[in-house]
């Protein structure tokens, strides 16, 4: 048998494996009953979620105290070890984590802790992410299993609530992004 | 069947002795109970001898589901022939998860799914189907068993992921098999 026709049965063996697996449904026949099957496939890629989150506020802050305010948050991450990372934003000058009233700033700090109830935590750079995190989170919004998976911490130290001037709202938004793992 | 019954009652007048003949008025009323017994048998939802069958099923492939919070839907129209008088027949489903669930299964974990029938082709939503009870009252519009000829399709088959199995689905490959059995009526 020549080579060539070695190739060709070869071939043809190869492509009626593939159309076979291909195709796993079946068609009844006719009877008092007839059986069908049908083969269903999907694919769920990795996915997170964020939620949970609520608006921090400090007021009447004592410039001579540590300001400090920890919230419980969830996140979820379908992947297989429910593993993910996480990147804060400011939006301050080059996302810094900063406050302001016009030209008047004040910086923050933030930590994150990747379990729920805690007042510290990894301190955060704007912009880098905080890897190796791990969800309990059995629901994407926490609503049934854990009600809450990490910690988010925002913390103003003394020595720059002394730079604020009194009776001045200062403001900004701190953004967060987490990413499966 | 029921040309047959009839004919039984032709040929076996024809076929009786001179002596066992029935008078002219006692003929009529038996042919009458005949006919009358006869169109009642063919009255029941189906007969033992009814036959079906279900062709041109075909796999369904959602593929990857990049939106999660949405329902992601497939249909395929499939072929459904009932000899029975009424053309009718039900449909029974039941999938690969505990008790017949419907479920798709990656590894351990698992992707609840829902399943829709619809008594004509083309359709992409139904009669949703609960697993091992019976969908009844369906009626083919096939004039061949396979479809071959008059209507290509008949009815169609639905399978639904909800968003809400989706979002909370753990990232993976899914896969299942579906199993139908359709039966006259």
């Amino acid at each position: 048998m020549s080579n060539a026709r070695v190739r060709q049965i070869a071939l043809t063996a190869i492509l009626s494996l593939t159309a076979a697996a291909a195709s796993a449904s079946t068609d009844g026949s006719l009877g008092a009953t007839s059986t069908g099957t049908v083969t269903i496939g999907a694919s769920v890629p990795n996915r997170v979620q964020l939620s949970g989150l609520t608006d921090v506020s400090f007021t009447n802050q004592d410039p001579t105290v540590a300001a400090a305010n920890s919230q419980n948050v969830c996140v979820w991450s379908n992947t297989s070890t429910k593993g993910y990372n996480v990147t804060a934003t400011g939006d301050g000058s080059s996302n810094a984590f900063t406050l302001a009233n016009g030209s008047l700033t004040v910086p923050y700090s933030v930590e994150w802790s990747g379990s729920s109830g805690q007042a510290s935590g990894t301190a955060l750079a704007t912009g880098t992410a905080l890897t190796g995190l791990t969800s309990t989170a059995t629901n994407p919004t926490c609503s049934s299993g854990a009600s809450s998976t990490a910690s988010l911490i925002v913390k103003i130290s003394s020595a720059n609530l002394q730079t604020m001037q009194a009776a001045t709202s200062y403001t900004g938004t701190l953004t967060l992004v987490v990413a499966p793992e | 069947m029921e040309t047959v019954a009839i004919s039984k009652v032709a040929t076996g007048r024809r076929e009786r002795p001179v002596g066992l003949r029935l008078a002219r008025p006692l003929r009529s009323r038996a042919l009458g109970l005949c006919l009358a017994a006869a169109l009642s048998a063919s009255s029941s939802p189906a007969a033992a001898a009814d036959k079906v069958r279900l062709t041109n099923l075909s796999d369904l492939a959602f593929g990857t589901v990049t939106n999660l919070t949405i329902d992601a839907v497939r249909a395929e129209n499939v072929c459904i022939y009932s000899t029975s008088r009424t053309n009718g027949y039900h449909v029974v489903a039941s999938g690969t998860g505990p008790g017949g669930a419907f479920e798709l299964a990656s590894g351990t974990d698992k992707l609840a799914f829902d399943v829709a029938w619809n008594n004509s082709s083309g359709q992409s939503s139904g009669s949703l189907l609960t697993p091992n009870v019976p969908l009844t009252g369906q009626t083919s519009a096939a004039t061949q068993q396979t479809c071959n000829s008059g209507p290509a399709t008949t009815a169609s088959l639905i399978v639904i992921l909800r968003a809400a199995a989706l979002s909370s689905a753990m990232a993976g490959t899914y896969n299942g098999t579906l199993t139908l059995v359709v039966g006259p009526e």
